[in-house]
């Protein structure tokens, strides 16, 4: 589903990571792991194509995200980020479809069937009951759900999380691990997780990359890479 | 929600033609059916109170289109184009136009450059400023950098003014204080298709503008070319600002106030009402605006700056204290 070869990723004044190469299949859940600021979140921007790579190649299906169109790629991979959002009236709801923006006309009119999706989305995470509130008064850990459902609204079969579990409490955070397990298992989706929460990762995932500095890498499943934290 | 839109809209255009009459038959003279077939009271109503009345719904509606696209694009609630310096921008090209091309003979060459150098002049600084928020990240710094920016250009308009005869002098300062009463028909020929394509452009906006509300990288994730998008509302955005600016002068509170307005009365955050709404919300402003200046002075026209400032920042400020989500 996503193979990196040889990829140099980073900015044009400062390459951060060098040399990765993974190839990442259908229905896998993968835990990205790293000390901070080791280029976690530049290596999820360069695969959703937010950043350039600075060499290398990303596919996706086989196809480079260069060569299909912006909205193409947005119905194949979505991501949820640490980055700040809200304010101008946002409800959770408007949020959430948000996700739906790739499948609308250019008036952004929802349809019968988006709000549906859109509910759904609501219910899987369960935030339905706070759907009207407005974003800006949520808690960190309730905003982190609503973008996390927006990444479900845009019925990806790759999604990107970038530390999801952040601001979650632990009942939250092994309910999200549940359900991103399940999206693997039923929906066969391919999900990435960064985080630093290591014991609910490595209990939950398939396999782990984790970054220790440039050109320094391994992607393994999560059994062999307890050794190194040990 | 879509009955609750257009229930909106039919009320906001109710309120609209209802001051449009108010403003074409009301004012220093009142005007009655029977005097609009010959006369003084005729060469009024159509040759004053008809320019003033559509400068006064082209002007607020296109303001406010601008400003609420800047405040989406920079995601920033305090941007508009008095406060960022676009208007700014405009009246310094306007004033060094007046000196290049105030002899133009021919009446709509003579706009048409003023209307350019506007638009140029509103072009360079809203790309100014769009640089400097991509080299900072913090929407203080680019506030700031914008009130710098317009207290610049208001500095270099200045020295313009100053080096100018007293008769150019005269239209700098008339100009200076923001009018919808110095347009003709003429006028109205450039200003209505304009303003109305481009108003009637910024609809198409409404998905990536409801794509970038989230910040860019989502917007770019959600499958919208941002960098497009940027360039397109600042061509919007220059466009509407300086020539409203170029026939109007620069007029204050609008652009800024109008979307916030907008945002705390119709609580939604949808792209296409919110546009829907500005336009309507900015023509009734400057309408209302425009007929107090009228009412309040019966020998001579109050700036219309002044009664927009007056009246609109209390209700702003009324409004922020009401609402916890006007940013």
């Amino acid at each position: 589903m996503l193979k990196v070869k040889d990829l140099n990723i980073g900015y044009a004044q400062k390459e951060i990571l060098s040399g990765l190469n993974f190839a990442i299949g259908k229905g896998e859940l993968i835990g990205l792991v790293g000390s901070n600021g080791i280029g976690k979140s530049t290596l999820l921007k360069t695969i959703i194509g937010s950043l350039k790579p600075l060499a290398g190649e990303i596919t996706l299906d086989g196809k480079s995200p260069n060569s299909i169109s912006s909205q193409e790629l947005s119905k194949i991979i979505s991501i949820v980020l640490t980055d700040k959002v809200g304010g101008f009236n946002l409800t959770v709801f408007d949020i959430v479809a948000s996700g739906r923006i790739p499948y609308l006309n250019a008036f952004g009119q929802l349809k019968e069937e988006d709000v549906k999706i859109v509910n759904q989305s609501l219910e899987t995470i369960g935030i339905k009951n706070i759907s009207k509130s407005y974003f800006d008064e949520l808690s960190d850990g309730q905003k982190q759900k609503v973008l996390i459902a927006k990444s479900l609204a845009q019925q990806t079969p790759v999604i990107l999380m970038d530390e999801p579990t952040a601001f979650l409490d632990f009942e939250s955070r092994i309910q999200l691990f549940q359900l991103l397990k399940q999206l693997v298992r039923d929906q066969q989706k391919t999900v990435i997780v960064s985080s630093h929460d290591l014991d609910v990762l490595f209990r939950n995932v398939d396999k782990v990359l984790y970054l220790k500095g440039n050109k320094d890498y391994h992607f393994e499943t999560a059994e062999n890479i307890k050794n190194f934290f040990k | 929600m879509r009955n609750s839109f257009i229930l909106h809209v039919l009320i906001l255009l109710l309120i609209t033609v209802a001051l449009l009459f108010v403003n074409l038959f009301f004012g220093t003279i009142t005007i009655s059916l029977s005097d609009l077939k010959d006369g003084i009271a005729s060469d009024i109503f159509y040759n004053i109170r008809i320019p003033k009345t559509f400068t006064a719904i082209l002007a607020g509606g296109s303001l406010a289109i601008s400003g609420l696209l800047m405040q989406t694009l920079f995601r920033n609630p305090l941007a508009g184009p008095y406060v960022l310096g676009v208007s700014s921008g405009a009246g310094l090209f306007v004033a060094i136009a007046m000196i290049l091309f105030g002899g133009v003979s021919n009446y709509f060459i003579g706009k048409s450059l003023i209307g350019i150098s506007a638009v140029t002049g509103s072009l360079l600084v809203m790309s100014l400023v769009l640089f400097i928020s991509k080299r900072s990240r913090s929407n203080t710094t680019v506030l700031l950098v914008g009130i710098m920016i317009s207290q610049i250009l208001g500095a270099f308009q200045g020295l313009i003014e100053y080096m100018s005869d007293p008769a150019a002098l005269k239209s700098f300062v008339v100009w200076g204080m923001g009018s919808v009463s110095n347009t003709s028909n003429k006028d109205i020929f450039i200003l209505l298709p304009v303003c109305l394509i481009f108003c009637f452009a910024t609809l198409f906006l409404s998905k990536p503008l409801n794509a970038i509300l989230l910040n860019e990288t989502y917007a770019q994730n959600l499958g919208i070319n941002v960098n497009r998008l940027r360039l397109i509302i600042i061509v919007i955005t220059a466009v509407l600002t300086g020539l409203i600016t170029a026939f109007c002068g620069p007029i204050a509170f609008v652009g800024l106030s109008v979307p916030i307005a907008c945002r705390l009365l119709f609580k939604t955050s949808h792209q296409l009402h919110q546009i829907t709404y500005c336009f309507l919300i900015g023509a009734i402003t400057l309408l209302l605006c425009d007929s107090i200046c009228q009412i309040l002075s019966e020998s001579y026209a109050l700036p219309i700056n002044t009664i927009t400032t007056i009246l609109g920042s209390p209700v702003v400020i009324y409004l922020i204290f009401k609402s916890k989500t006007i940013s």
